[in-house]
C-alpha cells in the first residue's frame, strides 16, 4: 500500500472507532427492532427461549391456527414484517414493530387487533384474498391472550370446541382389486346364487357383508353352509328372521372375522353361542327372540361385545 | 513501485458514467430499502428495475468502458490482493486498488442477485415481482426469503465499503469519496506517466439504452 503521508488517525484508533460504531449500530438496530434483540440474546444463551408445553392450550389450539393460517407469510420461508408465528418463542418475540402479543391485554395486542379488523381493511390479517379467520378461531386467540398468552395453561373456560379435521385416505383401485382377487370368483358365483345377499363392505374393502334377513324363512342352514368359501371374509351378517338353527353353529364358528352378527328371531340356542366363543373380532350381537340364555351371553358381554336380547330362563 | 506525479494538477481518473452509476446506485439502494420497509411497493418495483438496468450497464461498461472502469484493469489475482492487504504492495492505482476492485465486483454481483431475485418475489399481500408468475408460489416464496437474506448481506457489504473508504480518508489520507464526485485524484495518489483512455459518453448512453431496453422487455414478459 502506497504511503500518502500521516492521516488524521492511526489504524488501531480507527479500527477501535469502527468496532465502537459497529456495536452502537447493532445496539440501535436492537433498540429499534426488539425482536432482533430477543432473537440475538436467545441465540447466544443470554435469554431463555420461551417454549410451550406439549398439550398446552397454545400447543393444541393456538399453534395449529398460526401454522395453518399465518405461517405461510410469517414463517421460515417468509417473514413479513420480520414476524414469525411458527413457534411460541417467535410469537412472543414479535416483529419489526415490536411485540404483537401483550399477555392479558387483547386490546394492546397488535396481532389480535389485526385479525379482528374487517376483511376490507388494508391492515386486516389474513390479508384480502385470503380466507379470514372464523369467529371461533378469533375467539380462541382472544381467550388465549386474555388468559395471559401462556405456554403452560391447558384449558381455558369458554373456548369453542375444536373442529376435528378428518382426512379420508384415497383408495387405490389396483390394491383393492389385488386383495379381492383370491375370492372374486367365489363371490361372483354366490352373488349369482343369492342375488342381493352378498356385497363388499366398502368400495376399498375385500371384506364381505351378508344380509339374509329379507329372505326370511327361505334362508336355511344349508344356504348358510353354501357361503363356506367366503366364511373367513364375512365381517357383518344379518341372519335375523331366517330359518337357521343350531345346525349352523359349526358354520358360524368358521366366520372368525365377524364383527357384527344379527341372529334375532331365529331358532338358535346356547349351543350357537358356544360356537362364537373364539370370535375375537365380534363387537355386536343380536339374539332378540331366540333361545339363548343370559348365562350363555355372559362370556361375550365380559369381553365387551354389545349384546342385544337373551332370555331370562 | 510507481512514483507519485510531482504536480498539483488533479488527474481525471473516473469517467462520468462510472461516477453517475456509483451515486445513483447509492440513492436507489436507499430508496429500495425505504420503499420496501414502508410498503411503497410500486416505488420499490421501479427502483429495483432501474437498479437492474444500471447494474447490467455496469457489466457492459466493465468490458467497453474507460480504463479505470474495466474489470480487466481492477480485478487482480489473489496473490496481488493478499500482498496489498498486507501492505506489501507499494504500487499506486489510478482506479480501484486490488482489494477495492474485488469489493466492487462483489457488490455488483450481490446487488445483481438482489435485483434478479426481486423479479420473482412477492410480498404475500398485493404485490408480486414482474416475473413471479413464471414460477410456482412455493418457488416465489423461497426466492422472496433469499431476497431478504441478500438484503442483510448488502447491509454488511455497505458497512464494509464505508469502513474501507473511511480508513483511506482518515488513516491513509486519501479521499476516495471526493474523487468519486469530481472524478479527479491528487497527483500523489496516481502512478506517474498515467495514460488513461476514456470511452465516449455516447457509447455509455447507447449501452444504457440497451440495458434499459432489456429490463423493459423482461418487465413486459411478466405483464399478463
Amino acid at each position: 500500500m502506497a504511503d500518502f503521508g500521516p492521516g488524521r488517525m492511526s489504524a488501531p484508533a480507527y479500527l477501535a472507532c469502527v468496532a465502537l460504531l459497529t456495536v452502537l449500530g447493532l445496539g440501535v438496530a436492537m433498540w429499534a427492532h426488539p425482536a432482533f434483540l430477543h432473537s440475538t440474546l436467545q441465540s447466544i444463551g443470554l435469554e431463555a427461549v420461551p417454549r410451550a408445553a406439549p398439550g398446552s392450550f397454545y400447543a393444541v389450539r393456538v399453534a395449529p391456527l398460526f401454522e395453518s393460517r399465518c405461517a405461510g407469510c410469517h414463517g421460515e420461508t417468509r417473514e413479513k414484517g420480520q414476524l414469525r408465528l411458527d413457534s411460541f418463542a417467535a410469537v412472543m418475540r414479535g416483529g419489526a414493530d415490536g411485540a404483537v402479543i401483550v399477555p392479558g391485554d387483547t386490546k394492546a395486542s397488535e396481532l389480535f387487533r389485526r385479525i379482528s379488523l374487517p376483511p376490507t381493511d388494508d391492515k386486516a390479517m389474513p390479508p384480502s384474498g385470503k380466507t379470514p379467520l372464523t369467529a371461533d378461531e378469533v375467539t380462541v386467540i382472544k381467550l388465549w391472550i386474555a388468559a395471559g398468552a401462556s405456554g403452560e395453561v391447558r384449558e381455558i373456560k369458554g373456548a369453542p370446541k375444536p373442529v376435528m379435521e378428518v382426512t379420508i385416505p384415497q383408495s387405490d383401485p389396483a390394491t383393492v382389486q389385488r386383495r379381492r382377487a383370491p375370492l372374486a370368483a367365489a363371490v361372483k358365483d354366490l352373488q349369482a346364487l343369492f342375488p342381493g345377499l352378498i356385497a363388499y363392505e366398502a368400495r376399498d374393502s375385500a371384506d364381505l357383508e351378508v344380509d339374509a334377513s329379507l329372505k326370511g324363512a327361505r334362508f336355511s342352514d344349508a344356504n348358510l353352509a353354501a357361503l363356506s368359501p367366503l366364511a373367513a371374509h364375512i365381517v357383518r351378517a344379518d341372519l335375523s328372521g331366517t330359518a337357521i338353527a343350531d345346525a349352523s353353529a359349526p358354520m358360524l364358528a368358521t366366520m372368525t372375522s365377524m364383527r357384527l352378527l344379527r341372529l334375532a328371531n331365529t331358532k338358535i340356542t346356547d349351543k350357537t353361542m358356544e360356537a362364537l366363543a373364539g370370535h375375537k373380532a365380534l363387537k355386536s350381537l343380536s339374539v332378540v327372540d331366540t333361545g339363548v340364555s343370559d348365562a350363555a351371553l355372559e362370556p361375550l358381554k365380559a369381553r365387551g361385545v354389545a349384546v342385544y336380547g337373551g332370555s331370562h330362563e | 513501485m510507481n512514483d507519485p506525479v510531482k504536480t498539483d494538477a488533479h488527474v481525471l481518473v473516473w469517467d462520468v458514467p462510472t461516477r453517475i452509476f456509483h451515486w445513483t446506485v447509492v440513492v436507489l439502494v436507499a430508496v429500495s430499502w425505504f420503499s420496501a420497509d414502508n410498503g411503497f411497493m410500486r416505488v420499490h418495483l421501479w427502483s429495483g428495475l432501474t437498479l437492474l438496468a444500471l447494474l447490467l450497464f455496469r457489466l457492459l461498461w466493465g468490458l467497453f468502458g474507460s480504463t479505470t472502469s474495466r474489470f480487466i484493469n481492477f480485478l487482480h489475482p489473489p496473490n496481488k490482493v493478499m500482498a496489498y492487504l498486507r501492505w506489501r504492495d507499494g504500487a499506486l492505482y489510478a482506479g480501484h486498488n486490488p482489494a477495492g476492485g474485488w469489493m466492487v465486483a462483489l457488490m455488483i454481483a450481490v446487488l445483481l442477485a438482489q435485483a434478479l431475485t426481486g423479479l420473482f418475489s412477492n410480498d404475500g399481500l398485493k404485490f408480486t415481482g414482474p416475473l413471479a408468475l413464471w414460477v410456482s408460489d412455493d418457488v416465489s416464496t423461497r426466492i422472496t426469503g433469499l431476497h431478504g437474506t441478500i438484503y442483510n448481506i448488502i447491509l454488511a457489504l455497505i458497512w464494509l465499503h464505508v469502513v474501507a473508504v473511511g480508513f483511506y480518508l482518515l488513516v491513509r489520507n486519501h479521499n476516495l469519496v471526493g474523487a468519486m464526485f469530481t472524478g479527479k485524484k491528487h497527483p500523489r495518489h496516481v502512478p506517474a506517466g498515467l495514460n488513461l483512455n476514456f470511452t465516449r459518453l455516447y457509447i455509455a448512453l447507447l449501452l444504457l439504452a440497451l440495458t434499459a431496453g432489456i429490463v423493459a422487455w423482461v418487465f413486459f414478459q411478466g405483464v399478463p
